[in-house]
């Protein structure tokens, strides 16, 4: 397998971990932070631990332990930054254990649309993996990787009234064009004696998640009158995948994803949550995995501090409908 | 090891060190209900205290017609409504607060009164 892809597969969730976070409140509608995709806001927030533990999609299938951190700043109420990294420990089968940390990952996202009345959001961001950052025992490349990208979130809460019970839903998607720094990289088989050049594709990398807010049915829809928490508990399915869209013929590379049912439970000041990783084919790895985060609202907890924008006359409220 | 203290340090902020966005807890009459009696008032409690001055909460009838009569009242994360003498129907609630720490969040819900 290409090197560039298996950072895309085969080490799926660690880019998703370094990705996912956002504390996301448009109109009546909270996005809670995703796992395994980004979500359509800029906030201040730190996810960590982020731990999950699957069988990825090298040949033969190696168990795959990984811990990540990410955090988020927001420099103004629309911008915002984030930084994140996982360490990965790897255990193939009969063979020694390896590992060490990924490559370093960082984005600037812009929240250019945010409508309350609507409950959508949308957000465009450069995420960028910068190579010669991690170890490549793990497979952290020597080249970087830039993604330009696209968010949507999308509340249902419009629905008419004959639909009640589906205006808890929502939507989030992402899009975006994954370009290696590199259009190729030449390495030297000491067995064979060959010089090896592998091709690294650009990628269209999309997902989305769908999402059933139980606060949102009982603060807007009905109080069915449940413990409470049961009341901050959001099912969600989420999906995510990559295909090889330039500078792969004849690599044998092809889409990979992951589908990753779950649920999240929204506190006051932080979410927990779990979900599994179930791959859509070989190349993304074997059975079913796990993936679990505590995810901290910095603009909740230090809302004077570290919470609230850089560059901002207001405190922490990025996200006002009363235009405060 | 540090997470387990960040978490330790989260779990005391929980206890409310910290301020968070209002989130609507609890209504009466409860959101998507219908009553027998017409009510005199609509109680909101929210997650959090709110500041008054940028509040605001309307109760209108099904032609948006408002029925909320005079000035909502506020007490910490209380907002007292007074309604108008209400007949059968449905009612729109829609209100708009800004917790002490000037997080803002919005909401509508709906509830019914029954012909007695």
């Amino acid at each position: 397998m290409n090197a560039f892809h298996r950072v895309l597969t085969g080490a799926i969730v660690l880019v998703a971990c370094a990705q996912a976070n956002a504390h996301c409140v448009v109109g009546a509608r909270f996005f809670p932070a995703t796992l395994t995709i980004d979500d359509p806001c800029v906030a201040d927030e730190l996810a960590f631990p982020t731990i999950a533990s699957f069988k990825n999609g090298d040949d033969p299938s190696t168990r795959q332990f990984d811990v990540a951190a990410e955090f988020s700043k927001r420099i103004t109420d629309k911008l915002g930054v984030s930084i994140g990294t996982a360490w990965t420990q790897l255990s193939p089968a009969g063979a020694s254990r390896a590992d060490g940390f990924q490559n370093l990952e960082a984005s600037l996202k812009y929240q250019f649309l945010t409508d309350a009345a609507r409950e959508t959001v949308m957000s465009g961001a450069l995420v960028v993996e910068f190579g010669h950052t991690g170890s490549s025992k793990v497979g952290a490349e020597s080249f970087s990787a830039y993604t330009p990208t696209l968010y949507l979130g999308q509340g249902f809460g419009g629905l008419p009234d004959s639909m009640n019970m589906a205006r808890p839903l929502a939507f989030t998607g992402q899009l975006g064009y994954a370009i290696p720094s590199k259009s190729s990289v030449t390495s030297f088989d000491p067995d064979s004696g060959d010089t090896i050049t592998e091709l690294n594709p650009r990628f269209l990398t999309y997902g989305g998640s769908l999402q059933y807010s139980m606060p949102y049915l009982k603060a807007n829809v009905a109080d069915l009158g449940l413990p409470d928490f049961f009341n901050r508990l959001v099912p969600i399915v989420e999906f995510q995948f990559q295909t090889p869209v330039a500078n792969y013929h004849g690599s044998g590379i092809g889409t990979t994803g992951t589908v990753s049912p779950g649920v999240i439970w929204v506190g006051k000041y932080f979410q927990v949550g779990v979900e599994a990783i179930i791959p859509v084919n070989r190349a993304s790895g074997t059975g079913v995995g796990v993936i679990a985060q505590l995810h901290l609202y910095l603009d909740d907890l230090f809302p004077n501090g570290i919470g609230k924008p850089i560059f901002s006359g207001s405190t922490a409220s990025a996200k006002s409908p009363l235009g405060n | 090891m540090a997470w387990v203290a960040a978490v330790a340090a989260m779990f005391a902020l929980h206890g409310g060190i910290a301020a968070a966005h209002a989130f609507l807890d609890e209504a009466d009459p409860r959101v998507g209900s219908s009553v027998r009696t017409a009510p005199t008032e609509l109680v909101l409690r929210f997650t959090q205290d709110l500041e008054p001055a940028f509040s605001t909460v309307t109760v209108a009838d099904a032609s948006g017609q408002r029925v909320d009569a005079g000035k909502p009242s506020f007490s910490g994360n209380l907002i007292r409504v007074p309604l108008r003498a209400l007949g059968a129907g449905r009612y729109r609630v829609t209100w708009r607060v800004l917790s002490v720490d000037t997080h803002s969040t919005e909401g509508a819900f709906s509830f019914g009164v029954d012909t007695p």
